[in-house]
């Protein structure tokens, strides 16, 4: 539209700049219609009988954060919430970090034991293949916990994993790209048929309605979806409560803006056609 | 800055986890400049991007190339060779690729391993010679065969098995049922079948190149082109999506540096106090001195190396 009218681009950058800062300081939010998608996520977890392992994988960076942390947050409460246990890895080197501090913050809320009832083994590289190695055998991927550094032998956690995803009941990923959920599904569902959950960015989300309902029990895609899934699960676990609130505001200026860019793309369509004619 | 964080021993040091973590005033004033001079290219290319671009690139290599060594050499060698030993002292088997193994045959592996990453980097030393042709050849036939399987299965197999559903559905609801659930009513159901195998068939068939475009084979390429422009606007929006949340998480993030204890004068609420927390001071720093440049450089160049 910038070239059709000569405008600088940089007005744009600025009106869209000034839209989402006046409506974050108003703060307003609103409750989301949760869709089937996320539903399905959340009630998969549910189902989950008490003491059963789940494998976490974080596979995402500081730079898609503003849409995974939180999911990833929920998730976490919601599986500790239901006495399930946690085992987390990544294939993403940055992850760590981040996934450290939120076990950190919200295991003590439910009383949980490290190498009990959580264990975290980090990053390894290796993309598809280190997804598959993980697959094989979990300790011929990981020879010691990324927290303590321990031999697996002395985490309890791991004496009830075998290889071949055997002890593990559920896979959930949080990813932001490759390696991510694409090859998780091929490497963990394709070749050992385990049930898989992910969560994703919006860029990626696209891609896993191909994938739903046969290989994916559910999915949770973009702020959209973490917004939805902080709702069912703040039902239940009040630390969730900010973030779901915040979330639900950070929706509300998504929608504006939505509606904005798409008055733009409607602008710049019919002076396009109108200088088009004009020309003609 | 410095005394502020010198005076109050509670907040952390260094933890940019701004807004959920404990307050710390270096990691919310540099979150807030690089912040603000990685939004500075939006006007133009300028030193302040540039820098934040710098620190980024050889703050995140340097980050990666430990994370690197630390898991990829230095634990596959140092971790899983002294378990092997300790296996073999005991007498136990050890994990390798799923089956247990002699501790023997597991720090072999592992030698071999090492052995063809040094076969693999002495192309740095003799270029084009043998060497490095054979875990090049192991790397790609390992990589295909593992790729293979999965990939078959779930973008292929399982795909197919998703495509072969019947047209009507038994379970789904009447019309007259609750009409305002038109999702999970069995006309809506049927309509859904009948759209995904017409635009499936339509979008392979504007890729069959093998036959001249009859009108017939033109016809069904031309849906199939609609088909993928709608498939390809539905990944504009969740792109535009993503973009955005990332700006209102950043703006959420500045935000929570104007609160309490990260302003220069104090946190009695003023105006003042508001005026010296780190996203306004430094975006004020980063203006003023764009501004100088662009006075000591003269207009011409505005708008040049803006933002795409």
């Amino acid at each position: 539209m910038a070239s059709a009218t000569g405008l600088d681009r940089r007005w744009i950058f600025l009106v869209m700049g000034v839209l989402v800062v006046s409506l974050y300081v108003l703060g307003e939010a609103a409750e989301m219609p949760v869709n089937e998608y996320v539903q399905s996520y959340y009630d998969t977890i549910e189902a989950l009988p008490e003491g059963t392992i789940v494998m976490l994988s974080a596979d995402f960076d500081p730079a898609s954060m503003a849409e995974l942390l939180p999911m990833y947050q929920g998730t976490i409460h919601q599986l500790l919430r239901n006495n399930i246990r946690v085992l987390n890895v990544s294939t993403w080197p940055a992850a760590p970090p981040y996934t450290r501090a939120e076990f950190d913050r919200i295991a003590p809320q439910y009383e949980k034991v490290y190498g009990v009832d959580w264990v975290e083994l980090g990053f390894k590289p290796g993309d598809d293949v280190a997804m598959g190695q993980i697959g094989q055998s979990v300790r011929s991927a990981y020879a010691k916990d990324d927290r303590n550094l321990k031999p697996l032998n002395e985490l309890p956690l791991l004496n009830d994993v075998s290889a071949g995803f055997g002890g593990i009941s559920l896979l959930i990923t949080m990813s932001a790209g490759y390696p991510g959920i694409l090859e998780w599904i091929a490497q963990a569902g394709g070749r050992y048929e385990v049930p898989i959950l992910t969560g994703t960015t919006a860029v990626q989300t696209p891609d896993l309605y191909a994938y739903y309902p046969s290989q994916l029990e559910g999915f949770l895609g973009a702020a959209t979806g973490a917004t939805q899934y902080l709702q069912l699960v703040g039902e239940q676990t009040e630390d969730v409560h900010e973030s779901r609130d915040r979330n639900q505001a950070r929706m509300l200026i998504q929608s504006w803006v939505h509606i904005f860019i798409v008055l733009l793309i409607v602008v710049g369509n019919v002076l396009y056609f109108v200088g088009k004619r004009s020309a003609a | 800055m410095i005394a502020l964080a010198l005076q109050d021993t509670a907040r952390s040091f260094f933890d940019l986890e701004a807004g959920s973590a404990d307050l710390d005033i270096i990691g919310g004033w540099l979150v807030a400049f690089l912040t603000l001079c990685v939004f500075s290219f939006l006007y133009k290319d300028n030193p302040f991007y540039k820098f934040a671009e710098h620190l980024f690139v050889g703050a995140g290599t340097a980050f990666f190339a430990l994370q690197y060594y630390q898991e990829g050499i230095l634990e596959p060698l140092r971790d899983h060779i002294g378990d092997a030993l300790e296996h073999q002292q005991a007498g136990e088997l050890v994990q390798l690729g799923g089956y247990g193994v002699d501790a023997g045959i597991a720090i072999a592996a592992r030698c071999f391993a090492v052995l063809l990453s040094i076969m693999l980097l002495s192309r740095l030393v003799k270029p084009g010679g043998w060497a490095p042709r054979w875990p090049l050849a192991i790397m790609v036939g390992v990589y295909a065969a593992i790729k293979l399987t999965g990939e078959t299965q779930s973008k292929l197999v399982q795909q197919f098995r998703g495509m072969m559903k019947p047209l009507t559905s038994d379970t789904a609801m009447a019309w007259g049922d609750n009409w305002q659930n038109v999702e999970q009513t069995a006309a809506f159901y049927t309509f859904a079948q009948v759209v995904l195998l017409v635009g499936t068939v339509c979008a392979l068939g504007h890729f069959v190149f093998t036959f001249r475009r009859t009108r017939f084979l033109g016809g069904v390429s031309r849906v199939g082109v609609v088909v993928l422009m709608i498939t390809f606007g539905s990944m504009f929006g969740f792109t535009v999506l993503g973009r955005i949340a990332l700006l209102i998480e950043r703006v959420d993030s500045l935000g929570g540096l104007t609160g309490d204890g990260y302003q220069l004068a104090g946190t009695d609420g003023s105006v003042m106090s508001a005026l010296t927390s780190p996203p306004v001071l430094t975006g004020t720093l980063i203006v003023l001195v764009l501004l100088l440049l662009k006075g000591r450089r003269g207009d011409g160049d505005a708008g040049s190396g803006s933002a795409a």
